[in-house]
């Protein structure tokens, strides 16, 4: 139906790093439904801007370091 | 699977059994007599109350399996979801009142006109849920 967004992300990646959190407790620190982290790391969904800052900054780590623009 | 994307499978099941218990009566009478019975209040308030009677039930099972995902606020997602879903079914509803005002003036029939928006109503409900059932598994 829709077409995948052309932003890739390491949220999984950055999640396993950090104790192996969950997809649920990420979701709850940054304000979203598990199952959007979910379609997040799955690239079906591209988060808003203040999603996206909040995973970086609970990640300690920089915008570009979560998410990349696919040419 | 999601609470709301389990509401909107109950919303689409309630919507289909409601409808089809509501429309099979008029269909069969007018393919068997060739005459459409008027609409009347009973099969209305019938349809509603099973409307409503799926819709309470399903989302009570469904709230009291998952009570933490029931109280949960909408994110910014399913936002989007409800708005795209919304967006997309007013176009079923407008061409479905559009066809309904048209079939009037082909055929003078108010109770066919009265059907035929109430059909239009359906078909965009349906339409909704099952739009925001999509949006839920693809990319949005």
């Amino acid at each position: 139906m829709g077409r995948k967004p052309p932003i890739s992300n390491r949220v999984r990646e950055l999640r396993e790093q950090h104790g192996s959190m969950t997809q649920a407790q990420l979701g709850e620190a940054i304000g979203v439904t598990r199952q959007t982290v979910i379609a997040i790391e799955q690239n079906r969904y591209s988060p808003s801007l203040e999603s996206a800052f909040r995973i970086a900054r609970l990640f300690g780590v920089g915008l570009e370091d979560v998410f990349s623009w696919d040419d | 699977m999601p609470f709301r994307e389990k509401s909107a499978w109950i919303m689409s099941f309630a919507l289909l059994v409601g409808g089809v218990f509501y429309f099979l009566p008029v269909v069969s009478g007018w393919s068997g007599a060739g005459q459409l019975i008027s609409p009347l209040m009973p099969h209305l308030l019938a349809y509603t109350v099973c409307l409503v009677v799926i819709a309470i039930v399903g989302h009570i099972v469904i709230a009291a399996l998952a009570p933490k995902d029931a109280d949960a606020p909408v994110d910014e997602r399913e936002k989007l979801i409800f708005d795209r879903a919304g967006h997309y079914s007013s176009y079923v509803l407008g061409v479905g009142a559009l066809l309904s005002l048209g079939l009037y003036l082909l055929s003078g029939n108010g109770d066919l006109l009265f059907y035929a928006v109430f059909a239009s109503l359906i078909a965009s409900q349906l339409a909704e849920y099952l739009l925001q059932i999509a949006f839920y598994r693809t990319s949005i």
